[in-house]
């Protein structure tokens, strides 16, 4: 077993008093891609900066391909940033001339074919784009370079929505290509198409870590419709798979985290009028996780 | 392959057991043939805007389901013993559950057993006398 392309172990930064990433330990696996979420100020950009190695982490660990992050690390690692950071004063075309003489794996013919992709003008100064365009260039160079680890901080934000959809062909065709993504984003959606794990940060501190496959097998919400009032629930909010119970008048309903049969069984057990079992897709998963107060 | 999948990421159902229902259902219906190659995991990820390591998942659990054979360097076929017998027994279980799921509205709607019977049979009527009419 080699060792996964991204890590992260027991990160954590403080500044000051106050603790912006909180003991986070993630893995991105070869041809894997990750969507990370989380509410503005949740740490998803401080935990890039310290992946990167931007910001210094106040304890835990970090590896990129096995190994501490150097100047070399980004022979093979993309960073594209909410912001992209471009030279004013220069051309696209420009921007790529530098590109293809700082990376040895620089793949011109893959960035003429970015370019289209973006409609991108080479012609023009980077001063006069757009902040999605500016965005799309900064793109156009990190999949240029063939990166075997792609770190994007909400790479499409300012991005139409047919440009949004090339931005997930893009990341879909890296891993399929053996790449690990690492990526945030505020659309859910995104993360629930292009992604295969799925990583929800909350003040700091990384509150779900899972395959989101396995998640929606999982996290279902079972409402059960009694005959006058609820009868006593033996015990059920003890369950550990039931994360919340909500009761009002003589309806229950019970979010479930796993084994939401097991839990339905139980509920039928007490003689409901009516049951049935509701999916929750990400989008009512991450608000579950990031309105309760457990943790 | 001339069969045509979507999927809908944004339903509570997970992906990979929606596409794997959709391909047993093409192959069932005959749109997918026996013998007949899939597309590789990137090409189909790449059509469904979906990601590789989901297809992968798919193409695992239909080859432990015996529909269809991979072999490395050569890619994934539906297989000519079984698959279609599989593939009928999966559609089946689809058709039960939905069946149940109706019943079991009507029940909890309050409607009597005589009524969802009747409800039942005038559903039935309706939708095979139709076939048989063409």
């Amino acid at each position: 077993m080699t060792a996964p392309p991204i890590s992260l172990k027991g990160l954590t930064k403080r500044y000051g008093s106050f603790t912006a990433v909180d003991d986070v330990s993630l893995d991105v696996a070869e041809g894997s891609i990750c969507g990370l979420l989380g509410p503005n100020g949740a740490g998803k950009t401080t935990t890039f900066k310290c992946l990167l190695g931007f910001a210094k982490p106040s304890s835990g660990s970090i590896a990129i391909e096995g190994a501490p992050v150097t100047p070399a690390t980004f022979e093979s690692l993309a960073y594209v940033p909410e912001r992209a950071v471009l030279y004013d004063n220069l051309t696209i075309a420009d921007h790529l001339t530098i590109c293809r003489r700082s990376y040895k794996n620089y793949d011109d013919a893959r960035a003429r074919e970015l370019l289209a992709l973006f409609d991108l003008d080479p012609r023009k100064y980077t001063q006069k784009l757009s902040k999605g365009m500016r965005t799309a260039v900064a793109l156009t160079l990190a999949f240029s370079m063939r990166p075997r680890v792609l770190i994007l901080d909400e790479p499409s934000s300012g991005l139409d929505p047919v440009h949004q959809r090339n931005v997930l062909d893009l990341m879909i065709d890296a891993a399929a290509n053996g790449a690990s993504v690492l990526f945030s984003s505020h659309q859910v959606g995104q993360v629930e198409r292009a992604a295969d794990s799925v990583a929800i940060m909350k003040k700091g501190k990384l509150i779900v870590n899972s395959v989101i496959d396995d998640l929606k097998t999982g996290e279902k919400i079972i409402e059960a419709v009694f005959t006058g009032s609820i009868p006593d629930l033996n015990g059920l909010a003890d369950d550990p798979n039931v994360l919340r119970i909500e009761q009002v008048g003589s309806t229950l309903r019970a979010v479930t985290r796993e084994e939401s049969d097991a839990i339905a069984q139980r509920i039928f057990a007490l003689h409901p009028k009516s049951i049935r079992t509701i999916d929750l897709n990400l989008e009512e998963i991450f608000m579950n996780a990031v309105s309760g107060d457990q943790v | 392959m001339p069969a045509i999948f979507t999927v809908d990421p944004r339903s509570g159902v997970p992906l990979y057991l929606q596409l794997i229902e959709q391909i047993k259902r093409a192959i069932a219906l005959g749109t997918v043939a026996p013998g007949e190659q899939l597309p590789t995991v990137k090409a189909l990820a790449l059509e469904l805007t979906v990601n590789p390591n989901t297809v992968a998942r798919v193409y695992r659990e239909l080859e432990r389901d015996g529909v269809i054979d991979t072999s490395p360097g050569r890619g994934s076929f539906v297989r000519t013993d079984g698959a279609g017998i599989e593939a009928r027994r999966a559609v089946a279980d689809v058709a039960r559950a939905a069946f149940e799921g109706a019943v079991r509205e009507a029940k909890s709607l309050g409607l009597s057993r005589e009524e969802t019977q009747e409800l039942m049979a005038r559903t039935i009527a309706r939708w095979y006398e139709t076939e048989n009419d063409r």
